[in-house]
């Protein structure tokens, strides 16, 4: 059992040591020690700019949650782009919108990382201005701003 | 026997370079997997997203071809056990993220199928280590 547990040991060492040496070289090497990319926090819009975006109908909302919760209950006007099957949902929204089009993505719960991906998605296909809501659905249904139900905005 | 354990060292050995070379392909988004699961120190994601995916690919190739057959089942049954009690933390914590088992394409999320998942396997690596030669 013993020379197992060293054999398995000299083959963590050896892959460890062979995952730094292939990074070292990789084209899609990434920062041995520095954070990987991270929201930071401008990626937030505050609530209040959020509502005030919402009120003039400069931005455009968009849930990204799964379906069964955004019929459930969504933000006034949003529409669904579940971060899970983007793709699918994509299409029907994008002719509403241009690169530098206003939008605001949102989901549920302070570690809801939904919103993230969506957002993530949205600016790899080019779009500049996108925020996030922390939080969105609960803080907004809790401030009693308008909310609808169903499939549809 | 022989062919039985021959068959379950080329599946698990096979499943894990798969898991292993999905991470190579894309360790930015694997660094991010790790990072959502908030267990780590930033620090250390990156550092884990480059050497674990090798490691994988290193522990199962082995294992597959047959060289240190109880050293690389023991290996795979060690990380195995890391990525459950991840998983299990993770539920706990009621995190809802992508798993980033085998890389970030068709991402399953955390949950109890990949619990089970973890533990067929562990059962597979364990009967490896019992019942292989050296």
């Amino acid at each position: 059992m013993w020379r197992t547990l060293q054999r398995a040991l000299v083959v963590t060492i050896a892959g460890a040591v062979l995952g730094l040496a292939a990074n070292a070289v990789s084209p899609r090497r990434i920062p041995y020690i520095a954070p990987p990319v991270v929201n930071v926090p401008s990626d937030f819009i505050p609530f209040d700019e959020a509502q005030a975006l919402w009120r003039s109908g400069e931005a455009i909302f968009l849930d990204a949650r799964a379906p069964a919760d955004y019929a459930a209950g969504h933000i006034g006007n949003a529409f669904n782009v579940p971060a899970e099957n983007f793709d699918a949902h994509y299409s029907p929204v994008a002719g509403m919108l241009t690169p530098a089009s206003r939008i605001v993505t949102y989901c549920d719960g302070l570690e809801c990382d939904l919103s993230h991906h969506l957002t993530d998605r949205l600016r790899q296909l080019g779009y500049t201005n996108v925020h996030i809501l922390k939080n969105g659905w609960t803080v907004w249904r809790n401030a009693g701003l308008a909310t609808s139900t169903g499939g549809q905005p | 026997m022989k062919w039985f354990n021959f068959i379950l060292r080329l599946g698990l050995g096979g499943f894990f370079i798969y898991a292993g070379v999905e991470k190579i392909i894309d360790p930015a988004g694997f660094a991010k997997s790790i990072g959502n699961y908030k267990m780590l120190p930033l620090d250390g994601v990156n550092l884990l997203a480059i050497t674990l995916p090798w490691i994988e690919v290193l522990g199962g190739g082995l294992l597959a071809i047959g060289v240190w057959r109880r050293g690389n089942a023991l290996l795979i049954a060690g990380l195995l056990i890391v990525f459950i009690v991840a998983v299990g933390s993770a539920m706990h914590r009621g995190l809802n993220i992508e798993c980033g088992c085998t890389g970030t394409v068709g991402g399953q999320k955390v949950g109890f199928t990949k619990i089970f998942e973890n533990l067929g396997l562990l059962a597979v690596a364990g009967w490896l280590i019992w019942k292989e030669k050296e």
